[in-house]
């Protein structure tokens, strides 16, 4: 019954992948992954609440009364949002400002309540950390790597932070951005083709 | 009842404990938002209100009290001499605050420029008073005793089309801009010879 | 045990002509071939290029899903071969390849075999793939940018545009029977107004589409058209006949909103989808954004086809409620 603390972790990164395997969170993997960026920037922001939220539900398991358990998780997830968008403001704004309304919106994702409600609550701190870092870098990675599909038929380019800058017309001269991918229905489009071909690689 | 007794003692010590990190977070990084708000919102409509000036406005900005408020004043000097200000304040648009920058020239008493800075009025109308620049520049050296309105209330600028109460709010704010620096003048005088 | 030979009963539609899937479509791109060859005759090589291109590549496609889903090989229905051939009728003849491979691919994986294949598709795919084509590549897809090369002797001007950016009185250089002969830019097989219209008549009198829905859609276009003309601002909208002829609305009756899987098959709903495409072709090139309303409005019908289906006769030996 009791998984080690690694698969706690890795579970997050495969078999319960949230936007892929769990159908979780897809407001934000909808919305902002216009770019490499944006969706790794989520992602982290997402990540931080997961973690922070886990672990502070996991102490606190033994003396939130059952009954008013949602009204604690809900301040408990909303305390770290705002931290975590205060902090964003602070240190990278314009990340902030792309971002925009889906920074407070991380409350009502439903993989941060879902975890708190469906695990943390119900496990110690050390499985709990685990679980929320993994299913927080499982979403990182999902929204980058839905991100990098979609920018790079969308807009011909890949930047990280502005460091990393890939251009595809450097390889191709002729390419002509598929700007459909980086509009609101490409991003439905994207993440079908990409849920399909995570179910048909299985387990 | 023990029952209900924790509930309450629970909920409530998690709401002030939480209240208390929220209180100390938005200290802690109230600086260095507002230094990442001068360099990313303020600083393009201070370098367009500013332009021309030979130093940094951004860095050479003095603060004075007025009333209940605290202004930051960024100082512009052009043709070498440090006699042109600028400074926000806030009115009320259509769909919530409206933050209008606006500079002064304290030798002429003249306008030099105004720019919207932020606002969260409706995009493709009210939206145009900061992305238009034939909007803002309608207000470019007006004099500082003109009364600042839309030409529908008998004043010299023309409103946005479809968007008659954000150009409203801005000549609104602008106004009340000039009546704020008329009042401190001196104080601004004062400060600017340091410059 | 009670053993006996079950009776399958499968829902509607029953209709049987005896024709077979590839029959059918066989004889749609036979009915289409009149339409393609002016197309050819206008653009040379570079139509029969991408005429070509499209076709096989719908046919690959098709083959690679088909292999990938571990599916039999559905080419030899003749689908995929009749969604590339309409694709190509669609776009200018100057189109690149891997525009035409994109397109393609998008038909028939988008916007078919995701959905379970031939019959189970929600939405024409050729005008999924249109659609998504033309919102991504504008310059491609902007017939006066892309036929640019090519010199006729008739005005070279898209109608459509000219009327779009220049109003009416633009458009009094075409004259409405060279329109109907296709001596106009457009697409490589959706210009020639007559040869569509005797496939689109073929494929009537064969019974492999039905008249209702043809017909409706012209008379909802003609009848919207009227009405602006009518009673729209003076010297604003062209008249019902210049929308007949052109884009792609001859193209669109015909071969496209008749489409079987995302068409209705009762006779009011017919007429009312018809008549929908119509309307919403003629609101969208008079009031909308966009140069030609086709495309959008035979895939807005498609959405509202399943509801619209539901207007049937009342089955026989239901009990009525008193």
């Amino acid at each position: 019954m009791a998984k080690s603390i690694v698969q706690e972790f890795t579970k997050g990164l495969w078999q319960e992948i949230p936007p892929f395997r769990l159908v979780l969170g897809l407001c934000p993997t909808l919305g902002v992954t216009t770019s490499v960026e944006n969706g790794l920037g989520m992602g982290l922001a997402t990540t931080f609440v997961l973690a922070g939220s886990n672990i502070l539900i996991s102490l606190l398991r033994n003396i939130i009364p059952a009954k008013v358990r949602i009204a604690c998780f809900i301040i408990i997830i909303a305390t770290f949002v705002i931290i975590v968008e205060h902090l964003m403001q602070a240190y990278t704004y314009q990340l902030f400002q792309t971002l925009g309304v889906f920074i407070p919106l991380i409350v009502v994702n439903c993989i941060v309540l879902g975890r708190a409600e469906a695990f943390a609550s119900k496990n110690g701190i050390l499985p709990s950390t685990a679980d929320g870092l993994g299913i927080g870098v499982g979403y990182t990675l999902s929204l980058g790597a839905l991100g990098a599909v979609r920018e790079i038929l969308g807009n011909g380019t890949l930047t990280i932070w502005g460091d990393l800058g890939f251009n595809l017309a450097s390889v191709f001269p002729s390419f002509q951005p598929f700007t459909f991918m980086v509009q609101a229905p490409g991003a439905f489009i994207g993440l079908g083709l990409m849920l399909c071909a995570i179910n048909a690689i299985g387990d | 009842m023990n029952d209900m007794i924790k509930m309450v003692v629970v909920l409530t010590i998690l709401s002030s404990v939480s209240g208390g990190l929220l209180a100390s977070v938005h200290d802690g990084t109230k600086a260095q938002i507002e230094n990442q708000q001068l360099k990313f919102v303020k600083g393009p409509a201070i370098k367009t209100i500013l332009k021309g000036s030979t130093n940094d406005p951004i860095t050479d900005r003095f603060k004075i009290q007025d009333g209940d408020v605290e202004r930051s004043f960024f100082v512009g000097k052009i043709d070498g001499k440090a006699n042109t200000i600028a400074f926000e304040s806030f009115g009320k648009g259509f769909g919530g605050d409206i933050g209008v920058m606006i500079g002064v020239n304290l030798d002429e008493d003249k306008l030099v420029g105004v720019s919207v800075t932020t606002h969260s009025e409706t995009p493709g109308l009210g939206a145009k008073a900061k992305e238009d620049p034939s909007f803002s520049a309608q207000f470019k050296s007006l004099s500082t005793n003109d009364s600042i309105k839309v030409t529908n209330d008998g004043g010299s600028i023309n409103a946005i089309s479809g968007a008659t109460i954000t150009s409203r709010a801005v000549c609104d704010t602008v106004g009340k801009s000039l009546e704020t620096y008329k009042k401190i003048k001196p104080q601004l005088a004062e400060q600017i010879k340091a410059f | 045990m009670f053993n006996q030979k079950k009776f399958v009963v499968s829902h509607a539609p029953f209709w049987h002509d005896g024709s077979s899937l590839s029959t059918r479509h066989y004889h749609i791109m036979l009915a289409a071939i009149p339409a393609v060859i002016p197309g050819f005759i206008q653009y040379g090589g570079r139509a029969v290029a991408v005429v070509c291109f499209s076709i096989a590549t719908a046919m690959i496609w098709e083959m690679v899903v088909n292999k990938i889903a571990k599916l039999p090989v559905s080419i030899g229905d003749g689908n995929a071969a009749l969604i590339g051939l309409l694709l190509a009728m669609m776009i200018p003849a100057t189109t690149p390849w891997w525009t035409v491979l994109v397109g393609t691919l998008i038909a028939v994986v988008i916007g078919k075999q995701i959905f379970g294949g031939l019959g189970a598709n929600p939405f024409n795919p050729v005008m999924v793939a249109m659609a998504i084509l033309s919102l991504s590549w504008k310059g491609i897809f902007d017939f006066n940018e892309a036929l640019l090369s090519y010199d006729f002797d008739f005005t070279m001007a898209y109608p459509l545009s000219s009327l779009k950016a220049f109003g009416p009185d633009a458009i009094s250089s075409f004259s409405m029977t060279d329109l109907l002969m296709g001596r106009q830019t457009g697409g490589i097989g959706s210009t020639c107004g007559i040869a569509i219209i005797i496939g689109g008549l073929y494929l009537i009198a064969r019974g492999f589409i039905r008249w209702e829905i043809s017909v409706s859609f012209l008379g909802g276009v003609f009848v919207t058209a009227l009405l602006f003309a009518m009673f729209g601002e003076e010297g604003k909208y062209a008249g019902p006949i210049f929308h007949l002829f052109t884009g792609y609305t001859l193209i669109g009756a015909f071969y496209l909103a008749t489409e079987d899987a995302s068409s209705p098959v009762n006779f009011i709903p017919m007429l009312i989808y018809g008549a929908g495409c119509g309307i919403m072709t003629i609101l969208i090139r008079n009031i909308g954004a966009y140069v030609d309303g086709v495309v959008l409005s035979i895939l807005l019908m498609n959405l509202a086809n399943p509801l619209i289906d539901k207007i049937r006769p009342k089955a026989l030996g239901k009990v009525v409620e008193k």
